[in-house]
């Protein structure tokens, strides 16, 4: 047997107003060469001042991927040479990156796995390019934009396992606000290493690196066939085909095919970027960044399952969006039971939320809102079926559930006095019922539903039921 | 050793090349700066100091802050590049 | 007419205009190109922004690795033969804020790589004092347009000593001050972390002049240093008496020169004299002797790491979103093609030797080991300054070298006494060089290189010296008639 070994590299673009080095916008554009500043298009003379909330930032993923600040930072040049690279090298870290060896938990099938993270460093993206039949066109406006690069070790074993854990970095990336991670817009991007390990854990292959793999999807499809390439070629005597390479994963054939030969691996002549003095990091500066980490979805799921008593299913839909996952937590804080909360939120308002195609954000209906309406339900103020309805109505009005429930008369008679005085009208019409339910016939229901009847339905089902059997005691 | 073959090497991936006496007068200055730096490599204690990439410690370095302040106009961005098209700089096509 | 301050007061008195100094200069700068090639581009337009600054409706020079807006700037090289910049450096911005008139963009060695200004794409720069003798480099266009009197003040970039040595070639004064000072943005870079901006001038009192306009925090590059509320200027004429400055033995011992011939020999003689007039005005002045094996590396030092820094700072020159376009049929041909064409061999040895220098099989043993020298010798020099205030030696070991002299700085004559400017660069220490006299009619010059971040003091140091050793204010033409 097989065991395969996958390694990631993972890059995202941030958040962040400006560009990582210049005072450009840092915007995703239709417009070509609108963003760009003297620095991103590489002109002679031009020299890089590091954007402070990106570094700010990336100080913050590392934290939040467990990793260890150094006390100083610095910037490193990368040189190559590259259309898409108009200074001929990147602005990177590999001196002293922002963070080495971290890790981040994730969940596969129940079980806690732990991915570790060898490094993860702030450089700047390249510009794009488009491709025609016979030339190319070179856009600036991605070029200097800040990108975060999350390089884990050759940890994971499947497909599964690479895909947690890039979900999970996605919403470490949504849950710190360091990027929008909008996998559709390329904002992030991945390496993925893959090579295979024997039984005894010793490595069979050589590793295989793909390069710029644009979707988590296609990311499943080139390990799968990667995997199976590399097995075939084991096992159907073509292991002079395995060489450790880059290849390019191919979207329309599914498959991956070896990047032009180089006979050697390119040495990029990595050296410090003499324009960025080296930056010191106080121990204040990590604390104060520190505090601006919220819990992340992983501690969430552990903190639902074990104080609430949530399901594992349900933790994952609630903390999917952190937005949902706050405002949960707030509707908790307001003394709801965590359950019925989590309920009517993994069925109600996602669920309304979906079809709408909506944020919870956008909704009118808050969390104190929402605690209203499942405590009218609790007190027997209106019924679960009813409760429904408000929900719905809340929405399409814009309006607090208390507010709908007296619109729509369904506030519920409560008053002792209404109800008996109807029981006890009732009772005397029928004493022969009473005779029969004391001989062990249910004649009971039969008077509740008369209440009911008799108030539309509007009569609280608790305390009528109360007033009936106190009143047949009396007889 | 570094050979003549090495250099075109080194200078192909500089993206350039020059005429073959060129690579012959380089052999002759990478001898005698090869020759000075083995003299530098052999001072007493050098390996013990810590290589320096800035005249003096930097403390005073200010970072930017995120803000967004005038860029180029598209026109600026183009004017110096010789072939345009659809307010891009055109190339031949970049084969992947 | 010789200084910003002459100059100054004529038009203050209405004696001319700022308009018509523009027309002298560029006149004169005319009259001179076919002899002296000192520019790339003399201007035709006179645009002046009026100011209350010292230097308002002055004439002056920039290199041509200064971006300038709207103005060709070469670099004196063919990658860039075209280029029209669309953004000002910081440094041509505060001057031209201040009043500055631009007269042109002065010639240099190829992408300022050298020091002869022999190597540029528009020729070589000659000798206002000799025709047949160089000016050295690798600002020589800027040195030239000042020794001629064509301009009062030009600005240089100094990386080894670029502005320093061809200063002492051309009798005028060249200063560069503490790394960071002035703001880099905008100058074509050559090797970052040893690259400065500096002027020549016919004075101290104008090196301090145009310095303090030039100074300055700068957001857009973050090595320079935060603004400070002193004045140069006012700086200058501050009591020397007691002020300890050192030379060192291993740099000017005649016994040490002895095969060097007559001009070397005088040059160092004429530097003694110049320390007993520096001890006649109230400085102490003490020999010191350092390490030659450290003083002997300082150029392959140097070397090392520029070329390093050179290959990659020039890794932007490939034809595509500037420059001349390659030809070919793929984009690889293209930039081949555009480098291979827009680069002399000198420059693509240079580059060679950068790039082998930064393999990482071999950054231990060059690039780092190189940068571990410069610590070790900035490491001496900042010993040295915590007892003195500022080190004085010979500017070179000689006069001006002749088109055809053959020189190898890496030679044993050359190695320690024609390359220790380069300290000023690797400690980014404030250094100036003024003329101290003539051998064989040629001027020869001192320098005098003090602390980290104490411009105004060599500035106070030279200025006293000057006024002691009396060479102040030279112009070649003038002083011929």
């Amino acid at each position: 047997m097989y065991k395969v070994v996958i390694g990631l590299e993972v890059h995202c673009e941030m958040k962040t107003n400006s560009k990582n080095f210049s005072s450009a916008k840092n915007t995703y554009s239709e417009y070509p060469n609108e963003f760009v500043d003297t620095t991103d298009l590489g002109l002679p003379g031009i020299l890089p001042v590091a954007n402070k909330y990106a570094f700010e930032n990336s100080i913050k993923m590392a934290l939040a991927l467990n990793c260890k600040v150094p006390d100083v930072v610095m910037f490193d040049r990368k040189n190559y040479y590259y259309p898409d690279l108009p200074k001929g090298y990147q602005i990177t870290q590999d001196t002293k990156p922002v963070g080495r060896d971290g890790y981040v938990m994730i969940n596969v099938n129940g079980e806690d796995i732990k991915i570790g993270i060898d490094n993860i460093h702030l450089e700047e993206d390249t510009a794009s390019m488009d491709h025609f039949s016979t030339y190319s066109l070179i856009d600036y406006n991605r070029a200097g934009v800040p990108l975060l690069e999350t390089v884990t070790t050759p940890c994971m074993h499947s497909v599964e396992e690479a895909l947690t854990f890039l979900e999970t970095l996605k919403g470490i990336f949504l849950y710190t606000g360091v990027s929008e991670a909008r996998v559709d817009r390329g904002q992030m991007r991945c390496d993925v290493n893959v090579n295979l390990q024997n039984e005894e854990g010793k490595y069979i292959t050589p590793k295989v690196e793909m390069k710029n793999i644009n979707s988590f999807n296609n990311v499943k499809m080139a390990i799968e066939s990667e995997v199976k390439r590399q097995i075939d070629c084991l096992e159907n005597g073509r292991s002079n085909e395995l060489i450790q390479e880059t290849r390019h994963f191919d979207e329309e054939s599914m498959t991956t095919k070896s990047a032009r030969a180089k006979a050697d691996a390119v040495d990029y002549k990595y050296y410090i970027e003499p324009n960025i003095p080296p930056i010191k990091i106080e121990d204040s500066w990590v604390e104060e960044i520190k505090k601006s980490i919220p819990m992340l979805q992983f501690d969430r799921v552990v903190k639902y399952m074990s104080n609430y008593e949530l399901s594992r299913y349900d933790s994952e839909i609630i903390v999917k969006d952190k937005n949902v996952s706050d405002y949960f937590e707030e509707t908790i804080k307001l003394g709801v039971n965590p359950k019925s909360s989590a309920n009517w939120i993994t069925t109600m308002i996602l669920g309304y939320l979906n079809k709408n195609d909506l944020k919870i954000t956008d909704i009118s209906f808050k969390p104190n809102d929402l605690v209203e309406l499942i405590n009218m339900v609790d007190h027997g103020e209106i019924s679960s079926k009813q409760s429904k309805q408000v929900f719905e109505k809340c929405l399409t009005d814009n309006k607090s559930p208390k507010k709908i429930v007296k619109e729509l008369g369904m506030t519920q008679i409560t008053d002792d006095k209404t109800i008996r005085d109807i029981v006890v009208k009732l009772l005397d019409e029928y004493p022969n019922l009473i005779e029969d339910h004391r001989k062990g016939k249910n004649t009971f229901d039969y008077f509740v539903g008369q209440v009911m009847k008799q108030t539309k339905g509007q009569a609280n089902p608790v305390i009528t039921k109360n007033i009936i059997n106190e009143e047949m005691e009396k007889r | 050793m570094v050979t003549k073959e090495k250099l075109k090497d080194y200078a192909a991936r500089l993206m350039f090349d020059m005429d073959d006496d060129g690579y012959d007068r380089t052999l002759k200055e990478f001898e005698v700066i090869e020759k000075h730096m083995d003299l530098i490599g052999k001072i007493d204690g050098i390996e013990n100091v810590e290589p320096m990439t800035f005249p003096y410690v930097i403390y005073h370095a200010k970072f930017r802050e995120d803000e967004v302040k005038e860029s180029l106009t598209n026109e600026e961005v183009l004017a110096n590049s010789k072939e345009n098209k659809a307010n891009q700089v055109k190339v031949p096509k970049v084969v992947l | 007419m010789k200084t910003i301050l002459d100059y100054r007061s004529y038009l203050d008195e209405k004696k001319v205009t700022s308009e018509e100094l523009f027309n002298e200069s560029i006149s004169k700068a005319h009259m001179y190109q076919e002899k002296y090639n000192s520019f790339v581009t003399i201007l035709d337009e006179y645009n002046h922004k009026e100011s209350d600054s010292l230097i308002n409706g002055i004439p002056y020079s920039l290199k041509d690795n200064f971006s300038t807006k709207g103005i060709l700037t070469t670099a004196s090289s063919n990658i860039l033969k075209d280029y029209v910049p669309v953004y000002s450096a910081t440094a041509y911005k505060k001057l031209q804020d201040a009043g500055g008139i631009l007269v042109g963009k002065t010639v240099l060695d190829e992408l300022a790589m050298g020091g002869t200004s022999t190597t540029g794409a528009t020729g070589s720069v000659k000798n206002p004092w000799d025709q047949n003798r160089l000016i050295g480099g690798s600002s020589g266009g800027s040195c030239a347009a000042v020794a001629l009197g064509i301009v009062p003040f030009a600005l240089g970039s100094d990386t080894g000593d670029s502005i320093r040595k061809p200063a002492s070639f051309g009798g005028v004064v060249g200063f560069k001050p503490t790394y960071g000072r002035i703001s880099r943005y905008g100058l074509f870079a050559f090797a970052s972390s040893l690259d400065h901006v500096g002027c020549f001038t016919r004075c101290v009192k104008d090196a301090a002049i145009v310095t303090d306009i030039l100074k300055g925090h700068d957001e857009r590059d973050m090595t320079s240093l935060p603004d400070e509320n002193i004045n140069y200027t006012d700086m200058l004429d501050n009591d020397i008496k007691g002020k300890k400055l050192f030379y060192i033995k291993e740099i000017t011992d005649p016994e040490l020169y002895k095969d060097a011939g007559a001009i070397t020999l005088e040059v160092l003689d004429k530097f003694k004299e110049a320390i007993e007039k520096c001890k006649k005005i109230g400085f102490i002045v003490e020999e010191v002797s350092i390490d030659e094996k450290l003083l002997k590396a300082i150029y392959p030092a140097y070397m090392t790491i520029s070329c390093a820094e050179a290959t990659s700072n020039n890794s932007n020159l490939t034809g595509i979103p500037f420059g001349p376009r390659g030809e070919g049929n793929n984009i690889n041909e293209i930039m081949f093609d555009a480098r291979t064409k827009g680069f002399s061999e000198f420059i693509k040895r240079r580059f060679i030797l950068g790039s082998y220098i930064l393999l990482k099989e071999n950054q231990e043993r060059l690039f780092k080991n190189a940068q571990r020298l410069r610590h070790m010798i900035v490491d001496k020099i900042n010993s040295l300054f915590d007892i003195y205030d500022g080190m004085i030696l010979p500017a070179g070991g000689g006069i001006a070298p002749t088109f055809d002299e053959e020189i190898d700085r890496l030679s044993d004559r050359y190695l320690i006494l024609e390359n220790h400017l380069a300290i000023g660069n690797f400690g980014g220490y404030p250094s100036i060089t003024i003329p101290s006299g003539f051998v064989k009619d040629m001027p020869i010059a001192i320098n005098i290189t003090g602390p980290q971040f104490k411009d105004g003091e060599v500035l106070n140091i030279a200025n006293k010296i000057e006024e002691e050793l009396g060479y102040k204010g030279l112009i070649k033409e003038e002083y011929d008639v």
